[in-house]
């Protein structure tokens, strides 16, 4: 499943929002998606993805699409997958 | 000093979801209490009936995706859910259009005891049962004890003020009551008053029963649990619920042509300050002689009591007596009735939904009972309207008692709205 799909999903159950209406272009304050309900979607995020989400609120703030979440998700999941590889025992 | 009119009733309560639907329950005698199964035990996941000593409760039959959706329904506690909609029936039945709202001169009193307590609770669960540090983002936004109010303020964009009142079981008695003083003075013109309440979560619902405040379940009929003035009361029943009313100055709802209730006549305000939970017979006499006084009305001009009456040993028995300070020998005249007895008692939103009990008992001129009052109580001698409503009365005013842990002691008086 993509991150988009997974997107989706989480959307559609905690927002009620068809993946119709959400584009990677679709902005978030369109569909109501305010900074406060940005940290709710991180939220599970975090259990959907298994990533920590860090405590950057710049770099939230800055998210202004779905397109944005997304590439913001992958991000993290990058990075952490890298750490673990790193940490990972031989 | 102006006058107040009572223009709008919502109500979200243990015998329905509507003023028809609670009244009609009233005067059938109905229970709203039962045991405490389905959706409000397992709303955690945690089927908490068979730990807990206390099994029964006053649940609202109530499913929230009916009347929030997206974001905003994962940002309200349920006792922000109950004052919303008890406030949109309110407003609703006012027939208030917001365009004519001067939102500067309107404001919200809100009294609840407990705030947010399924979130609170909700978040030690995740802490320390679940062990884990990933407490919802919204927590302390649903949680906090005004949160109701300021929803309701939001959702009608009302600029004045807009006050959340804790006062234990008193709270929504002293809400709707400092609310309708705003009025009277002239600072403000219109208010949204009332109260809400969500204690029938696992945590909350055990540190009552710890208090050995509750009652024991009746064990041939849950329903019939809470027992107000009867010889064999045990105990106060936990119950969940809101009500709102508008309150309107006088002209201003005249001259708009908006059907008044009542009008509000009088509140009494004292506290007992001398014991966390004890009554006092001075403190509870104070404020029903306060109230007469602020109405400017006589004992035998009140036809109706809606007692706090809530069924603990401690609260009948003084109540009792306080009445009878008051009252004199017009005290075994007046009808007093608990409707606790039915809705059980929902606490910080327990003055409101009496308060608006007394308003339609008044206007409808039929009065609800005190159910499962079956033994008679020496130290509980008056006319308590036992087991069946009572209809060919004509009150022209209407006393609504509350009394508190704490000791805040608040009393409201309606007045019939044609008696001029």
């Amino acid at each position: 499943m993509t991150t988009l799909q997974t997107l989706h999903r989480i959307l559609k159950k905690n927002f009620d929002l068809e993946p119709a209406a959400l584009p990677p272009e679709a902005r978030l304050g369109d569909l109501q998606i305010d900074s406060l309900a940005v940290i709710d979607v991180l939220f599970e995020v975090e259990d959907e993805f298994k990533v920590t989400v860090p405590s950057e609120p710049a770099a939230q703030a800055s998210l202004r699409t779905v397109g944005d979440l997304v590439a913001y998700i992958d991000r993290l999941v990058a990075e952490q997958r890298l750490v673990g590889d790193e940490g990972a025992p031989a | 000093m102006r006058r107040v009119a009572v223009t709008g009733i919502g109500v979200i309560t243990p015998l329905g979801n509507d003023v028809e639907a609670f009244f009609a329950s009233l005067t059938r005698g109905c229970s709203g209490i039962a045991r405490l199964t389905g959706p409000t035990a397992k709303r955690r996941g945690v089927d908490w009936c068979e730990p807990a000593r206390t099994h029964i409760g006053g649940a609202v039959a109530f499913d929230p995706t009916l009347h929030f959706s997206g974001p905003k329904l994962r940002m309200l506690d349920r006792v922000s859910q109950f004052a919303l909609v008890a406030a949109e029936q309110a407003v609703r039945a006012a027939g208030i259009v917001r365009d004519d709202v001067d939102r500067e001169r309107s404001g919200v009193f809100l009294g609840t005891g407990m705030g947010g307590a399924e979130t609170t609770d909700d978040g030690y669960y995740t802490l320390y049962a679940k062990r884990t540090e990933r407490v919802k983002p919204y927590s302390v936004l649903m949680a906090m004890t005004n949160a109701a109010a300021s929803w309701i303020g939001i959702e009608y964009g009302l600029a004045g003020p807009n006050l959340t009142f804790s006062t234990a079981c008193s709270s929504s008695a002293v809400a709707i009551g400092e609310a309708a003083q705003r009025i009277r003075n002239g600072e403000v013109d219109l208010m949204l008053a009332g109260g809400s309440e969500a204690p029938l979560s696992f945590g909350t619902l055990v540190a009552w029963d710890a208090l050995k405040t509750l009652a024991t379940e009746d064990p041939s009929d849950p329903a019939a649990s809470c027992k107000p003035f009867s010889k064999d009361r045990t105990g106060l029943v936990l119950a969940e619920g809101a009500a709102v009313v508008v309150l309107e100055e006088w002209e201003r709802a005249r001259a708009r042509g908006a059907h008044i209730h009542a009008e509000f006549a009088g509140y009494g305000l004292c506290t007992d300050g001398a014991h966390i939970t004890r009554p006092t017979v001075e403190g509870q006499s104070a404020a029903m002689r306060r109230a007469l006084a602020a109405a400017a009305l006589q004992p035998q001009d009140i036809g109706y009591i809606n007692a706090h009456g809530t069924a603990t040993l401690a609260n009948d028995a003084v109540e009792t007596a306080a009445m009878k300070q008051v009252f004199g020998s017009h005290a075994p005249h007046v009808p007093v009735s608990s409707t606790k007895s039915m809705h059980g008692h929902l606490l910080g939103a327990a003055g409101a939904i009496e308060f608006a009990a007394a308003v339609l008992a008044m206007e409808r001129r039929i009065l609800p009972p005190t159910i499962n009052l079956r033994l008679a109580d020496p130290e509980c001698d008056l006319d308590y309207v036992p087991g069946r409503a009572r209809s060919g009365v004509a009150p022209l005013a209407v006393m609504s008692n509350s009394f508190a842990f704490g000791g805040t002691n608040a009393v409201l008086i309606a007045r019939n709205a044609d008696g001029g």
